[in-house]
């Protein structure tokens, strides 16, 4: 049989690269005001699926290489989307590695122990002068306390 | 009136306010004193195997009773608006 036929080239290791790129910027989404809650999944599914293309274009051009041509470039990209792949996994796996709440922190319903610390301007002050408002401000009927993990 | 709490000194969170333009308070807890006794330490969170906050969110009416709150299980994800607004709203 004459080898004559023009064999293809295939695109699935690029297409795949690129899904996991996307994967991986996807994390960037909540700085756009798209909602957070689901971010972390679509993050990880786009990584995923690049997977799967990327495997799917390997295994034309290295099973079928009568049909497909771009064993060199398909490994190329199946190395690259491989970095993605695993920096999308460990900021996946980093960023869910907090500790649980714990079951002695405050709950609904019980009441939150007072404490002073310095504000951002070096005065301390306490939760229950915050709750006194000042001669400039109404007493807050409300107020949020927002832990954070600091270093930004 | 949100009041914000971490491990960042006078200086870095007064930064950080002034940069976002916030006017409610910034309380720094460099030795995570208040962190711990809230039971919310991360143990080497911080870049620096540094002991850090976990995240969380509490609405807490005059009385200094928790009327809502928020533990993340991903830093990421950040506490929903419309949940906070309802429970704001049964204060008064």
């Amino acid at each position: 049989m004459a080898d004559t036929t023009v064999r293809k080239r295939t695109f699935a290791p690029w297409m795949g690269l690129l899904l996991t790129v996307l994967g991986a910027l996807s994390n960037g989404l909540p700085f756009t005001g798209f909602p957070a809650a689901p971010v972390p999944w679509i993050s990880l599914l786009l990584s995923l699926i690049g997977s799967v293309v990327v495997l799917f274009g390997l295994w034309q051009a290295f099973g079928q290489p009568t049909v497909y041509k771009g064993k060199l470039s398909s490994a190329l990209a199946t190395g690259f989307s491989l970095l993605f792949l695993a920096g999308t996994i460990f900021s996946f796996w980093s960023a869910r590695h907090i500790p649980r709440e714990s079951a002695t922190a405050p709950q609904v319903g019980q009441r939150v122990p007072d404490f002073t610390l310095p504000d951002s301007t070096g005065h301390s002050v306490s939760l229950t002068q915050l709750f006194s408002g000042s001669a400039s401000k109404e007493p807050p009927k409300a107020l949020l306390l927002v832990f954070y993990r600091g270093y930004w | 009136m949100p009041v914000a709490i971490s491990v960042d000194a006078v200086e870095v969170s007064e930064n950080l306010r002034h940069k976002r333009g916030y006017s409610f308070p910034f309380l720094c807890d460099p030795k995570a004193e208040v962190i711990r006794r809230y039971q919310l330490l991360h143990p080497r969170g911080g870049p620096d195997g540094t002991d850090i906050s976990r995240p969380a969110e509490f609405l807490i009416d005059r009385s200094g009773t928790v009327r809502w709150e928020n533990f993340t299980e991903d830093i990421r994800v950040r506490p929903r608006a419309e949940e906070l607004l309802a429970a704001s709203r049964s204060i008064r």
